[in-house]
C-alpha cells in the first residue's frame, strides 16, 4: 500500500525580493541593527533636547533603507504535506505459512497481514509501501486483484532486499519496517551486531522490526543437512544431519535414516543413525555411497516422537547430482580376440574409464601343457564379481562371453536387477554371445534391447559376411555421430552377426542385418540401444568392430572409427549430455502443492529421423517413492507442445501441482529410449526444516541500525521521520515599486538629518 | 544283436533329440578376428623363413588357450594395403634384408599408427657360445636397421621377466627359441605399448614342424625342455597381442607375486 499525499492548501507569506542574495539581505539587516545600536548608544550618553526626535527619525530612515534594499515581496502559493516515505518488508517465504501459535489455526502470514493493515492505520501521516521479501529484491505484496500473495519464496533473503532498496532508482525510504517471523536465512543466526548495523548504513534509515510469532510449534525435524564435498559415484559421501525438538516437545534422541529413492523399487537404505540432543539440538553424521552418477534423490527422515505437529519437515527430500570421477566398467570376454583386444586398449586408453577386466584364456578342453603354478592364470571370481562388486561398476561389458560354464547362469537375475537399478549392460557378440551364450529365455535378456530366440534348436548366428545397414534412427542418434563424423556411413565388413530377435518396447536399432529378417518381418537388428528401468543395455550382434581399427577404412580414418563409437555407446550409456536426444531440467526447485516447470530441450526440435514431421513428445512422470496401489502411483503424462521448440529447441512445460514426494521425469521422442530427470518436491523445505521463529534476531537488528521492536498484536505505533511540505504552485508579488522604497528612503534620511541639525549635530 | 540294437535305439534317439535342443554354436563366426601371425614381406624378403612355424603357432594357440587362431596364416607385403588388416605381423628372417622402400615405410608407418604390433624374428641367430650372449645374424641386425627407420624417433629397450609378455599366459623366466639366446626380450615401446618385439631366438625355428609331424630343427642347448619353453614364448606372445596388458592389472598381481614366488620351473 502506498499512503496518498497531503491535500493541497494555499498559503501566503512575506519574503525579500528574489533578485537579493540571501548573505546581501543579511548584511543589510546587519548593518541597519548596528546603526540602530550606535544612534541609540549616542544618543543615551548624550542626553540633550531633540533626543528621542533624532533617534525616532534614524529608526525610521533605517528602517526605510532596509526596505529599499530588500524590496519585499507577498508570495501566494498552494502547498501539500508529504508523509515520509516507510518501506514494509513483509517476509513472504514458507516459513510464514506455520502457524502463529502453538494451537492456531492463525499462519503468521495472517498475523503479518494484520499488522501491516494496523500499521497502516496508525501511520497516516506516513506513505507506507509494502514489499515481500525472499529471494532476492522485494516485490509488491498484493497480486493484480488485489489479495495478498501466499508465502511461497524458498528463502528469507533480508540481506538481499535491502541492498536492492539501496540500489534503487527510485526515492530512498526514511525508514524500513520488516515484519517477520525472525527465522531469516540471512542475516543468519548469531549474526554480530556489527554486521545488522551494517544493513541499515547503505540505506542511512533505522530499520524497525515486527515480530508475528511468540512461539513455534510442537515440532521434530530434520533442520539441516549438509555434505562434505560433491557426491561422486562410488566414493562414500559423509553427510551431517542436524535434527532438533522445539515448542515443547521433549525427545532424548532420534533415529536418523538416510535411503535413495529409486525407481525400480522400494528406497534402498543407504545409512542409519541415532542422534542424542541436547538443548532441543542433535547432530549425527552418515556415509552414504550412492552408486549411480546423475541426479539422484536421497530422503534424510527422523523417526517423530508423539505430539509432533508438523509432520511435513520429519523427511527431507534432496536432490544430489551425483558426478562421476572415472566410469568403472567391469570387461568379462570369453575368449581373446582381435575384438577383446581392440575395445580393451579403447578402455584402457581412456583415462576416465576405470577398467576391471576378466579374460577366459583357458577352457577345460584346453590342454596347456604346464603345471598349474607355471600359468598365469588366476580363478575368474564370478561369484564375487556378481553379488559383492557388482554394485560398484557403472557398466558391465559381456563380449563373446558364455554364460553357462563359468557359473555365471546363477547370476543372471542378480544381473538383471543391476541392470533395472541404474546399472549398464553392453552385449557383445560372437560365438558365445547372446542366443549361443545361453542368454535366451534368461532374466538377462529381458533387459536386453532385444528379444532372443529361445526355442530349441535356434539358430545362434549367421555366419555370411555382412555390412551393416544405418537405420534412419542410426543416422539421427547422438551416439553415433562421433562415428559418422569420423566414417561417415561407412561400415567394414563383418565376418557374421548373432541372430537377434525385434527390438523390443523402448529401445532403438540403429544398425540393421542388411538382408536377414526377423519372425515379424523386420530387419534383423545388428546394433541397438534400449532403456531397462532406471538402467541402460546396448546389444551389438558383431564381433567384427575392430576392424574400424585395422582395415583400409581405419587406415584412412587414422583407426578413430572404432573410439568415435565406443565414446558414443559407452557415453550414451552413462547418459553422457552428449549422447541424449534431449534435456529435462526444472527451471525452479519444485514445490508440493504448486505448479513447477519444466525445460524440455530437444536439439532437433523433436523432428523425426528424416528431418520431417515433428515427433510426439511426451514427459512422463512417476512417483519414485509410490507404494504400489497408491492412486499417484500411475505414471502422469504431460504432452510437450510439437510446434513450441525454437531455433535452440528449447521449451518450457508446466508440471501440474504435485504433492510432496520423489519424482522420475522421462522425455519420450518417438519410441526409442528416454531421457530422465529425477527432482524431489518438499512441502516446506529448507523454510520448514525449523519451525522456531527468532524474534531475538529481529529484536537486535532493531537496536543495531536504530529501530524499534514491536510484537505484532502490541501497538505499532511506530516513530516515523516528520511529513515535509512541498509548495506545488508559486506566485510573487511586490509589495510596492522598487522607486517607491528608494523615495520614501530618502526622504526619511532627510528628515533625519533635518532632525540632526537643528539639535546642533551635523 | 537286433535286440541289442532295438534297446540302444531310445537312448540314441534321445541323445538325438537333446543335440537338436541345443543352442547351434556359431559356426566359424569370429574368425576373422582370430589370431593370425601374418608373415610380413619386407626388404626383399619373400617367405618367412620357418614356412611351417605360422601354422605350428596357431595349432600350440587353438590347443593351449581358449585363443582362436588362423591355423592357415596369410602374409602381406609391407607395401600392400592388407597390412593394416590386422593387429599383428611377424617378420622373420636368416639373411640380411635389403633397404625398405619408401611404400614399405609407409605401410609400416600405417599399421604401427593404428596400434600394430611387429615381432622380428632372427631366424638366424646362434647361439655358439651357448652361454646366452646374443647371436645375431645378419637379419636381426639389418632388420633392427630398417625398423630404425621407420621408427626413427625410439629405440629398443630390454625386456624382463616382469614385463607382461613374459606372464600373460604362462610364467616364464627368460625368453629362448630355437637357441637359447639372450634371457631378454628387445623391444621398442611406444605410448606405453610394445609395438616391436625382437627375438634373437629364432622362436620359428623351435615351433616349425614338417608335414611328417617331425620337428623342423633342433633346439639347443636345452633340447625339448627349451622347445616347451619357446612355444610358451609364442603363446605368451600371442596372448600379448590379444590381451595387450591384461595380466599388467592390478587383480592379477597378488596371485602372480605368489606364483612367481613358488615357481620351480625356469
Amino acid at each position: 500500500m502506498d499512503a496518498p499525499a497531503g491535500q493541497l492548501s494555499l498559503s501566503t507569506r512575506l519574503a525579500v525580493n528574489g533578485d537579493l542574495p540571501p548573505w546581501a539581505a543579511v548584511i543589510a539587516c546587519v548593518l541597519v541593527l548596528v546603526s540602530l545600536g550606535v544612534l541609540v548608544v549616542h544618543e543615551l550618553r548624550r542626553r540633550e533636547r531633540g533626543g528621542v526626535a533624532i533617534v525616532a527619525s534614524g529608526v525610521l530612515a533605517l528602517l526605510a533603507l532596509l526596505l529599499a534594499v530588500v524590496r519585499p515581496v507577498r508570495i501566494a502559493a498552494r502547498e501539500s504535506v508529504i508523509g515520509a516515505k516507510v518501506v514494509v518488508l513483509t517476509d513472504t517465504s514458507r516459513s510464514m505459512a506455520l502457524p502463529e501459535e502453538p494451537s492456531g489455526k492463525t499462519t503468521r502470514h495472517d498475523v503479518g497481514a494484520r499488522a501491516l493493515a494496523e500499521l497502516a492505520k496508525q501511520s497516516k501521516d506516513a506513505r507506507l509501501l509494502a514489499l515481500g521479501f525472499g529471494e532476492g529484491a522485494p516485490t509488491p505484496v498484493a497480486s493484480k486483484d488485489g489479495e495478498a500473495t501466499a508465502p511461497s519464496a524458498p528463502r528469507s533473503d533480508l540481506t538481499s532486499a535491502l541492498r536492492a532498496l539501496a540500489a534503487s532508482a527510485e526515492e530512498r525510504p526514511q525508514a524500513v519496517v520488516v515484519v517477520s517471523d525472525g527465522r531469516l536465512d540471512d542475516p543468519a543466526e548469531g549474526a554480530s551486531p556489527e554486521n545488522l548495523a551494517a544493513l541499515g548504513k547503505e540505506l542511512k534509515v533505522p530499520i524497525h522490526a515486527i515480530a508475528t510469532t511468540r512461539q513455534g510449534p510442537p515440532d521434530a525435524s530434520v533442520r539441516r543437512v549438509s555434505a562434505a564435498g560433491a557426491a561422486v559415484a562410488h566414493v562414500p559421501l559423509p553427510l551431517s544431519v542436524e535434527v532438533g525438538c522445539s515448542g515443547g516437545l521433549s525427545c532424548d534422541e532420534l533415529t536418523v535414516t538416510a535411503r535413495e529413492l529409486r525407481e525400480d523399487g522400494p528406497p534402498a537404505l543407504l545409512a542409519t543413525g541415532l542422534s542424542h540432543l541436547k538443548d532441543g539440538k542433535g547432530t549425527v553424521d552418515l556415509s552414504v555411497t550412492l552408486e549411480r552418477a546423475g541426479a539422484r534423490i536421497i530422503e534424510i527422515a527422523i523417526t517423530p516422537p508423539s505430539g509432533d505437529t508438523v509432520p511435513e519437515n520429519d523427511r527431507r527430500l534432496l536432490t544430489f547430482v551425483v558426478a562421476r570421477e572415472r566410469v568403472r566398467v567391469l570387461h568379462v570376454a570369453g575368449r581373446p580376440t582381435n575384438d577383446v583386444r581392440a575395445l580393451r586398449q579403447w578402455l584402457k586408453s581412456d583415462a576416465s574409464v576405470d577398467v576391471v577386466a576378466f579374460f577366459i584364456l583357458r577352457t577345460q578342453s584346453d590342454n596347456p601343457n604346464a603345471r598349474q603354478e607355471d600359468l598365469s592364470l588366476i580363478p575368474f571370481p564370478v561369484d564375487e564379481l556378481f553379488t559383492e562388486h557388482l554394485p560398484s561398476f557403472d557398466a558391465v561389458v559381456l563380449q563373446d562371453f558364455d554364460a553357462q560354464p563359468y557359473g555365471l547362469e546363477k547370476h543372471l537375475p542378480q544381473l538383471s536387477r543391476y541392470v533395472r537399478s541404474g546399472g549398464g549392460l553392453i552385449m557383445v557378440g560372437g560365438q558365445n554371445s547372446f542366443v549361443a551364450g545361453g542368454y535366451a529365455g534368461t532374466p538377462l535378456a529381458e533387459v536386453l534391447p532385444v528379444s532372443l530366440d529361445d526355442s530349441p534348436g535356434a539358430t545362434a548366428a549367421d555366419v555370411a559376411p555382412i555390412t551393416p545397414a544405418w537405420t534412419e534412427d542410426g543416422r539421427t542418434a547422438p551416439l553415433l555421430a562421433p562415428l559418422r563424423e569420423v566414417a561417415s556411413e561407412e561400415l567394414p565388413q563383418m565376418p557374421g552377426a548373432n541372430i537377434l530377435g525385434d527390438v523390443r518396447a523402448g529401445g532403438l536399432v540403429l544398425w540393421s542385418h542388411p538382408t536377414r529378417t526377423t519372425r515379424t518381418g523386420a530387419p534383423m537388428p545388428i546394433l541397438a540401444i534400449g532403456d531397462q528401468g532406471d538402467g541402460r543395455s546396448i546389444a551389438l550382434g558383431i564381433d567384427g568392430a575392430w576392424q574400424l581399427e585395422f582395415s583400409q577404412l581405419g587406415a584412412r580414418t587414422s583407426g578413430r572409427g572404432y573410439g568415435a563409437m565406443w565414446d558414443g555407446l559407452l557415453g550414451w550409456l552413462m547418459r553422457d549430455p552428449r549422447f541424449e536426444p534431449g534435456q529435462l531440467d526444472l527451471t525452479s526447485p519444485c514445490v508440493a502443492g504448486e505448479p513447477a516447470r519444466l525445460r524440455v530441450r530437444a536439439p532437433d526440435g523433436g523432428r523425426d529421423a528424416s528431418g520431417g514431421s515433428a515427433r510426439e513428445m511426451v514427459v512422463e512422470l512417476r512417483r519414485l517413492d509410490a507404494r504400489s496401489g497408491e492412486p499417484d502411483a500411475a505414471p502422469l503424462k504431460v504432452e510437450v507442445p510439437r510446434h513450441a521448440p525454437g531455433a535452440t529447441g528449447t521449451v518450457e512445460v508446466t508440471l501440474p501441482p504435485l504433492p510432496a514426494g520423489g519424482y522420475t521425469a522421462r522425455l519420450k521422442l518417438g519410441p526409442g529410449p528416454t531421457t530422465r530427470r529425477d527432482f524431489a518436491c518438499e512441502a516446506g523445505g529448507d523454510e520448514w526444516a525449523d519451525s522456531r521463529p527468532d524474534p531475538d534476531r529481529l529484536r537486535a537488528l532493531a537496536a543495531a541500525t536504530g529501530g524499534s521492536f514491536r510484537w505484532a498484536n502490541d501497538d505499532l505505533a511506530l516513530p516515523f521521520p516528520k511529513p515535509a511540505v512541498v509548495s506545488a504552485e508559486r506566485h510573487v508579488v511586490p509589495l510596492a515599486p522598487p522607486w517607491s522604497w528608494t523615495l520614501a528612503a530618502a526622504v526619511l534620511l532627510g528628515v533625519h538629518w533635518f532632525t540632526r541639525r537643528r539639535s546642533g549635530l551635523s | 544283436m537286433r535286440r541289442t540294437l532295438m534297446c540302444f535305439f531310445p537312448f540314441a534317439f534321445a541323445l538325438g533329440v537333446l543335440v537338436f535342443f541345443l543352442p547351434r554354436p556359431a559356426r566359424a563366426f569370429g574368425d576373422v578376428g582370430a589370431f593370425d601371425p601374418r608373415a610380413l614381406l619386407a626388404g626383399g624378403t619373400t617367405g618367412p623363413a620357418r614356412a611351417t612355424a605360422a601354422g605350428r603357432w596357431s595349432w600350440e594357440l587353438v590347443q593351449r588357450t581358449s585363443a582362436p587362431a588362423r591355423l592357415k596364416p596369410s602374409q602381406v607385403r609391407a607395401d600392400d594395403a592388407g597390412v593394416v588388416d590386422g593387429p599383428f605381423l611377424w617378420w622373420s628372417g636368416d639373411a640380411s634384408v635389403a633397404t625398405l622402400s619408401p611404400q614399405e615405410i609407409a605401410g609400416l608407418r600405417r599399421f604401427f599408427a593404428l596400434g600394430g604390433v611387429l615381432l622380428v624374428d632372427d631366424a638366424g641367430a646362434s647361439d655358439d657360445a651357448g652361454d646366452g650372449r646374443s647371436g645375431a645374424s645378419a637379419f636381426g641386425k639389418s632388420a633392427r636397421e630398417q625398423i630404425a627407420r621407420v621408427l626413427p624417433d625410439t629405440s629398443p629397450i630390454a625386456l624382463g621377466p616382469d614385463h607382461v609378455l613374459f606372464k600373460s599366459f604362462y610364467l616364464l623366466k627368460r625368453a629362448e627359441g630355437r637357441v637359447a639366446g639372450p634371457r631378454t626380450l628387445d623391444a621398442i615401446v611406444r605410448g606405453g605399448q610394445t609395438q616391436v618385439v625382437f627375438s634373437s631366438h629364432d622362436l620359428g625355428g623351435a615351433l616349425a614342424r614338417g608335414a611328417t609331424g617331425a620337428w623342423e630343427n633342433p633346439v639347443v642347448p636345452g633340447g625339448d625342455l627349451q622347445r616347451e619353453r619357446a612355444i610358451r614364448l609364442a603363446v605368451n606372445i600371442a596372448m600379448y597381442v590379444l590381451c595387450s596388458n591384461y595380466k599388467d592389472d592390478q587383480v592379477h598381481a597378488p596371485f602372480l607375486m605368489r606364483r612367481r614366488a613358488g615357481a620351480l620351473v625356469p
